[in-house]
């Protein structure tokens, strides 16, 4: 409340003084400070009295006077220049004050107030422009400070990883996320890893249906990364949850198929492993790469280190299925996804597991085949040619 | 295998569309690879009867005819000749839809208007013949949709047929696993001929290779019609199923291989003389087959001979001797099995691979072996005229019987995962071919011998469960309960690998076997073989890599073809070291790789494993910096590659490596290094010598390193170090040192001082020219120093000084402007 009535009070002298200021200015009186001082001295000698009132419409015509020059400062250099000739040492009003001290005592309230009243209100023009003149002066110099801002940024180095390994990776933290470990083994493997212990005897077709490449006797580069799980196998008890990536080798070379690539296998072998925990895993697993809505079907399929044999499709994760000309799955709705199955007891027995006792469930998949899906990649070729134009896309 | 949808009905009903039908087959058997159509999809076609035929008035090679649809005549315009007034032909009509998918329509060809087409046997899915018009005979009546009589369409499914089921190479086989899927049943041919030929003992048999021939069947067809040719149905038959129709006697032996999925073969018994022979293939024995090769063959593989002379690569092809020709009257039917293990191998080595090898190789059920001679017999009979003979010679010492293999249901749920019903399972298995007995708890199965792949309760179980249905297996997780996760080193390898990608480079995969070039042209010692391959694709792909660096050079200059402005890429990958095993370990590492044994040296003495297997692998991981790594913007210049980029990146990946100059052959021997952890080597680092980059085309030459990654530690475990909150000062000192000082010594003799309020060290500025005498150079050092409490000028120059006096005492260093 204080504070509101000193401030209606603030606004009622300003406009006393302002109509003051006014008549004055219409009278077009225009009375020079320094001639009142002469005045005053001249009626102290002669005991006579200054005319007060007169005094007091000076102080405001003053403050007016400033007070417009101030609205019309245009910068900060300006304003200052004009305090110092409204407010400073030789500046009229202080010449006015001085003047206060030679007035008779009963005249000096008055005077010494409208000179007060005069300063404060010259003060405060002066506070008001100087801050709306440094706003005004931050926002030029912003102004002129903005930049193209489509310019591009500092090239910050952007590198890439591998579509294949972008895949791996994923398949890989989703089994770790399920206590999955990850198992590797060699690239070069012996005979009777790579074929023998998995079911696939001398002699037998599958041999040569996988093209090898055979390098020093009983040596070949590994035509699936199977191997791995055998020397999993051999190395450890039940229970065993692996998946283990890799570089695989066959000989073959065509648009969609290349001497190298990568496989994705995993294993399960635990006590009361069933087809449903396949099914249940891969499907998650689906999920986990290609989004939450696709469905996943098994079908049939024949390998020799699994009975029974699986194949798994997931829908379509980009049409879904329901347009027949999707490129992606060319309108069949189903991708097929990997191949699967409950390890064969012949497997479990070779390696020294009683399959009465333990089942298990193992899994195959290409991620290279699986990146060209998601990322849309034609040629396989690609992947093996380290050319940055494709690299760089991922 | 390829089914025909009309022939299959002849054994089983089914009432499904052909996308339900694929879907049928495709999740409960086999994969369907592919569907095909042939001949009219849909429409008319109908018996026409040529009335007028003639050349067409406008057109040279056209034809036009007046034809009578029964009771309707229409003008048709047409290619062929053949046509004579009073012909039966078949007229496709307008609107009618081909297997390619055009559909035809009524056409004014130059000037006249031609309402529909007579077809040639190619256009109805009947051969490839498409020399003329099909002319029918006439029993064909005018005017009766030509579909009474045989399918003017055909759909033809392509099934994978996995290798487990050689029973599915037969189209009676592929009907019994239809019925088995669709709950319903199927029909075998009837097998009734009179006999009345001369007989078949007048040939002899002998069967020398036993072990290479379970069965071997012959039976005598005389007095056939020669040079006829099979009925049109039966061509069609064998044309929509992939093979080519020959005359009557080869065509029927065709269908009844694709019918029965059992090869057969027919001589002409005129040809054959004193009797047939299965034996091994003498050394150096040739023959010259049918396709007109003429094939040396050795004792491995079995072949079928008269007493003169080979006959026929036993399961794979025949020779053009006693081949069945335009004159054979009187043939000999040979149906045998075969050891497939033998038959795959010599099909392999000759690269021949036919009809027959294919279901040969499968090992085939010697018990489909009379059925399938009898068939070939009386459908001979029946379309050729022949008379066939009472007797048949058979070696079969062994005969196969079926076999029981006990089911315990309670296994099969749990591998499959589902409930099974007892009864549910019997009857599926039944639907197979199977006996089931059902004793408490458990299923007594008897397999029939054609399904040699079902022996043990799991394959039994993989059946039930296919047949029952794998949309019903639930999805379920296991319960585990084991630690997972990566090891420390696999952890390390993805940090690497990410590092370097946001570090700017590009991970590159490339293949690890290459040409001898790559050795050579690196420089690379070439007394130290590297592992090769025994069977390349190309020589350009037989060296197994010793480094990854090639691949990266490769895949460089493949981006510098290509225009691609520099780059910088990195490769993690293995490389491969060959330690033969000592001549003694030979055998024993030979052995060790087939069978995974390790046989003991001595007593006490068992090689490890790993010098058995004589190849090392090294997990390294390299890269190659070419040209603009960085490339200019429109505020910061281009950076190109060079050695301290390189180095730059290894010191991030090795911290606290040292570096040593070092030769190596392929790098600029003033701008490379050893990288070494302690003493060790870990890989090395450098511009590629020029001369390298010239060889391998590369216009400049790129800054290259590679490290084993043993050594790398791009995240190395933090250790906190203590540290108050006082100001750090910071001081230069510039010295003058023989310009051949190297600037990392200096800082380790620093470093050495074992300064404690020294934080920190690096050389800001290294300079060589007027302002330091010749030979010399400036090396500018900023140090930081920290202490327990704020420092005091003077001590930072105590310390200063010490530094300075260290300098001078071990490199003549002197302070500049000092
Ligand atoms: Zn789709």
């Amino acid at each position: 409340m204080a504070r509101l009535a000193r401030e209606a009070a603030r606004l009622a002298n300003t406009s006393k003084f302002a109509e003051q200021v006014r008549q004055a200015a219409e009278a077009g009186r225009h009375v020079d400070v320094s001639k009142f001082a002469e005045q005053a001295r001249q009626a102290a000698e002669a005991g006579r009295h200054v005319d007060q009132t007169q005094v007091v419409a000076e102080a405001s015509r003053l403050a007016e006077q400033a007070q417009t020059a101030v609205k019309a400062a245009n910068s900060l250099a300006e304003l200052e220049r004009l305090r110092v000739e409204y407010l400073g040492r030789s500046s009229q009003l202080t010449e006015l004050r001085r003047l206060v001290r030679e007035l008779p005592v009963e005249a000096r309230p008055q005077v010494g107030g409208a000179a007060n009243k005069a300063a404060q209100n010259m003060e405060g023009a002066f506070e008001t422009r100087w801050a709306e003149l440094t706003v005004a002066e931050r926002e030029e110099r912003l102004r002129s400070e903005a930049v193209d801002v489509t310019l591009p940024g500092v090239p910050y180095p952007k590198g890439s990883l591998h579509p294949s390994m972008r895949v791996v990776d994923e398949v890989v933290d989703f089994f770790v996320g399920l206590g999955y470990r990850v198992a590797e083994g060699p690239e070069v493997e012996t005979d009777y890893l790579n074929f023998t212990a998995l079911n696939i005897p001398p002699g037998h077709p599958a041999r040569t249906m996988q093209d090898t490449f055979f390098l020093d006797e009983g040596l070949v580069l590994r035509t699936q990364t199977s191997p791995i799980q055998i020397r999993t196998m051999l190395s450890q008890e039940p229970p065993v949850y692996i998946v283990s990536p890799g570089k695989t080798y066959r000989r073959d070379s065509d648009p969609t198929h290349t001497p190298m690539f990568h496989q994705i296998e995993g294993l399960a072998v635990d006590r009361g492993i069933t087809l449903a925990h396949l099914k249940g895993t891969l499907a998650a697993m689906a999920r986990h790469v290609f989004g939450e809505d696709v469905k996943v079907r098994l079908r049939p399929s024949y390998f020799q280190f699994t009975e029974p044999s699986v194949e798994l499709d997931v829908s379509c994760f980009v049409c879904g299925g329901a347009d027949p000309k999707c490129k992606v799955c060319k309108g069949a709705g189903w991708l097929e996804m990997l191949g699967a199955g409950m390890v064969d007891p012949t497997v479990l027995s070779e390696v020294g597991y009683d399959p009465e006792e333990f089942t298990g469930f193992a899994f195959g998949m290409g991620p290279d085949r699986m990146a060209m899906v998601k990322y849309g990649i034609s040629d396989l070729r690609l992947f093996f040619e380290g050319d940055l134009r494709f690299l760089r896309q991922f | 295998m390829r089914v025909p949808l009309s022939w299959l009905r002849e054994y089983v009903d089914f009432d499904l569309s052909v996308d339900e039908l694929v879907e049928a087959i495709s999740l409960h058997s086999q994969e369907v690879d592919g569907v095909h159509g042939l001949g009219v999809l849909d429409g008319e076609v109908v018996v026409g009867e040529v009335v007028e035929f003639g050349p067409h008035p406008n057109a040279d090679r056209l034809f036009v005819a007046k034809v009578d649809l029964g009771g309707r005549e229409v003008q048709i315009v047409a290619g062929a000749p053949n046509p004579y007034p009073g012909a039966r032909v078949p007229v496709v009509l307008p609107g009618s839809v081909m297997a390619d998918g055009t559909k035809l329509r009524k056409a004014k060809l130059r000037g006249l208007e031609s309402n529909g087409m007579m077809m040639s046997e190619r256009e109805l899915g009947i051969s490839n013949d498409h020399d003329g018009i099909l002319l029918l005979d006439e029993s064909h009546k005018t005017g009766r949709p030509v579909a009474d009589y045989f399918p003017v369409g055909e759909t033809v499914l392509e099934l994978d047929v996995n290798p487990n089921r050689p029973d599915l190479w037969g189209m009676i086989g592929v009907a019994r696993e239809l019925a088995a899927i669709l709950r319903t049943d199927f029909r075998i041919p009837e097998l009734s001929f009179e006999t009345g030929g001369l007989p078949t003992d007048e040939y002899g048999l002998r069967v020398e290779a036993e072990d290479l021939c379970p069965r071997y069947d012959l039976r005598r067809v005389s007095n056939l019609v020669p040079g006829g040719r099979a009925p049109l149905e039966m061509r069609r038959r064998i044309f929509a199923a992939g093979m080519r129709s020959i005359n009557a006697i080869v065509d029927i032996s065709n269908f009844t291989m694709l019918e029965t999925g059992q090869p057969n073969h027919v001589f002409d018994a005129s040809q054959v003389r004193g009797g047939i022979v299965v034996r091994r293939a003498r050394e150096g024995e040739a023959m010259t087959l049918l396709d007109g090769t003429t094939r040396k063959l050795d004792p491995e593989m079995l072949i079928i001979a008269d007493e003169e002379r080979g006959l026929v690569i036993a399961g794979v092809m025949g020779a053009g001797d006693a081949e069945v020709g335009e004159e054979t009257s009187e043939v000999l039917i040979e149906v045998a099995t075969f050891a497939g293990r033998s038959i795959f191998e010599t099909s392999a080595r000759l690269g021949l691979r036919t009809e027959a090898s294919g279901r040969n190789e499968r090992g085939l059920d010697p018990n489909m072996v009379p059925f399938a001679r009898d068939r070939v017999a009386s459908l001979l009979a029946r379309h050729a005229g022949g008379k066939i003979a009472p007797d048949t010679l058979s070696h079969y010492p062994e005969p196969v019987r079926d076999w029981e293999v006990p089911l315990r249901i309670e296994r099969a749920e749990l591998l499959l995962g589902v409930p099974v019903e007892k009864d549910e399972a019997a009857r599926r298995l039944e639907s197979l071919g199977c006996e089931v007995r059902s004793e408490d708890g458990e299923l007594s199965v008897t397999v029939p011998t054609f399904r040699r792949d079902l022996r043990r309760e799991v394959d039994l179980i993989e059946e039930v469960g296919r047949l029952v249905g794998l949309d019903r297996v639930p999805e379920e997780l296991p319960k585990t309960s084991v630690p997972g996760g990566l090891t420390p080193t696999q952890k390390k390898v993805r940090t690497l690998r990410r590092l370097l990608a946001d570090l700017g480079l590009a991970e590159a995969i490339t293949y690890p076997f290459g040409p001898d070039r790559w050795r050579t042209d690196l420089g690379l010692d070439s007394g130290h073989e590297p592992p090769k391959l025994a069977n390349p694709l190309s020589e350009q792909a037989r060296e197994m890599r010793s480094t990854l660096l090639p691949g990266l050079l490769d895949a460089a200059v493949r981006n510098e073809a290509f225009g691609v402005e520099g780059g910088a890429l990195f490769e993690v990958g293995r490389v491969f070291e060959a330690h033969p095993p000592p001549e003694g370990l030979r055998e024993t590492a030979i052995h060790f790789r087939l069978t995974g044994e390790v046989n003991r040296l001595g007593p006490d003495v068992e090689p490890d494993a790993a010098s058995l297997m004589g190849i090392e692998e090294t997990p390294k991981v390299g890269g190659v910096l070419a040209g603009t790594i960085r490339p200019a913007n429109w505020n910061a210049s281009e950076r190109r590659a060079g050695f301290f980029e390189a180095k730059g990146i290894v010191e991030r990946l090795v911290p606290g490596a040292s570096f040593v100059p070092e030769d190596r052959p392929f790098l600029h021997p003033g701008r490379s290094a050893a990288v070494r952890v302690g003493d060790v080597l870990a890989g090395w680092v450098g511009e590629l010598h020029p001369e390298t980059a010239e060889r391998f085309d590369l216009s400049s030459p790129p800054a290259v390193f590679e490290l084993e990654l043993a050594f790398c530690e791009p995240d190395p475990t933090p250790r906190f170090r203590p540290f108050t909150n006082v100001p750090t000062v910071s001081r230069d000192l510039a010295v003058v040192v023989e310009s051949w000082v190297p600037a990392g010594d200096m800082l380790a003799t620093v470093e050495a001082l074992g300064s404690p309020l020294l934080v920190g060290a690096r050389v800001f500025d290294v300079y060589e020219g007027a302002q330091v005498p010749e030979g010399q150079k400036s090396v500018a050092l900023r140090f930081a120093f920290r202490g327990e409490e704020t420092l005091t000028d003077e001590a930072v120059n105590a310390e200063l000084d010490r530094i300075s006096r260290r300098l001078r005492e071990s490199f003549s260093a002197e302070v500049r402007g000092a």
